[in-house]
């Protein structure tokens, strides 16, 4: 049997996020309308602080969400869908390090290209931008991880993929 | 970079005309006058105008051109995701699901306000309700769109608000 991970998009976060955000909507504005109601009395009715505070707390956990969200799709865009598990995990690997070495999302996007084996015209083409773009990625992906071309980049990961691999058979 | 033509002049007036009604009606009209109410039904009659354009019209006018594709709307959320940048010519996945979500509110807003002139209905309080609620929910539409038309027009250098004036996109 092959395993496959769960790369599916995740439509139930998103519609989490939607709810929230009408919910987030209508407190915003019941708390607009008691400031405007109350005026500066309203400063100090702890009652209206704290549904303040809650509305204000609401929006940043929609905004942390979206974060998240977003980390799942480029997660799910990275990994292609009959993947098997350890491939999978080799790919949150890889993905680790491009997060360790500080990548950006465009750069992950073009990093993951490039272990991949794409050309820059490719790449280019798959993400809709000019060449000399991809080259500037490539140039800051081998700056934050220390290496000056492609071939450094894939032994590096491979470096590391050997490492941390798990000890095995060790007694035999 | 090509210019291409995109919309045609019955949907740059639909567009900017409902802008005016819409907001005449939702913030300055009377809600009690005369005036509020052929608002509402030159709304209607627009959006039914625009119902017909969406199966008899230019290319990027129709319905077909665009269909309604929660899949489609995740890739282009993908595509933000990974900075991606790939510009549609006619309305994008979450553009069409906008447009969508527009028309049937102001179908949903026009009918329970044509209701609520009516004898049949007279002294229940129902049809006012919906009509409110789904007012609310046009306007904060109405902002999401704006926000996304800044958003998108920013992250893929296409000037969006432009091509509905100049019926042109540069892409």
């Amino acid at each position: 049997m092959r395993l496959t991970p769960k790369s599916k998009t995740p439509k139930g976060v998103l519609l989490l996020i939607a709810a929230q955000i009408i919910c987030a909507v209508f407190f915003l504005s019941d708390v607009i309308d008691d400031f405007r109601g109350y005026g500066a009395t309203a400063l100090y009715d702890t009652h209206i602080l704290i549904e303040s505070a809650s509305a204000f707390l609401l929006w940043m956990a929609i905004l942390f969400e979206i974060r998240l969200f977003f980390g799942l799709l480029r997660r799910t865009a990275h990994l292609e869908s009959s993947l098997s598990i350890a491939q999978a995990a080799m790919h949150d690997v890889i993905e680790a390090h491009f997060e360790s070495w500080g990548l950006t999302p465009s750069e992950q996007d073009v990093a993951t290209f490039m272990v991949k084996g794409m050309s820059i015209s490719e790449i280019a083409a798959l993400r809709g931008s000019a060449e000399g773009t991809i080259k500037a990625h490539m140039h800051a992906i081998y700056r934050k991880s220390g290496t000056h071309n492609r071939g450094e980049v894939l032994s590096l990961l491979i470096d590391s993929l050997m490492e941390d691999s798990p000890p095995t058979n060790e007694t035999t | 970079m090509a210019r291409i033509k995109v919309w045609d002049p019955f949907i740059r007036l639909f567009h900017w005309s409902l802008v005016i009604l819409f907001a005449a009606n939702s913030l300055f009209v009377d809600d009690d006058s005369k005036l509020h109410i052929w608002v509402g039904y030159a709304i209607l009659a627009l959006v039914g105008l625009r119902i017909v354009w969406g199966f008899v019209g230019t290319p990027h006018a129709r319905f077909a051109d665009f269909p309604p594709s929660l899949k489609r709307g995740m890739a282009q959320l993908s595509e933000m995701a990974t900075r991606r940048k790939h510009a549609h010519a006619g309305h994008s996945p979450l553009g069409a699901l906008m447009i969508y979500n527009l028309i049937l509110t102001l179908l949903v807003i026009s009918l329970s306000g044509y209701l609520m002139t009516t004898n049949m209905f007279w002294g229940t309080e129902w049809p006012e309700e919906l009509h409110e609620v789904a007012v609310a929910w046009a306007q904060i539409s109405v902002v999401a769109h704006i926000a996304a038309v800044f958003f998108e027009t920013r992250r893929l250098g296409v000037n969006l608000a432009r091509a509905m004036v100049t019926g042109y996109k540069n892409m």
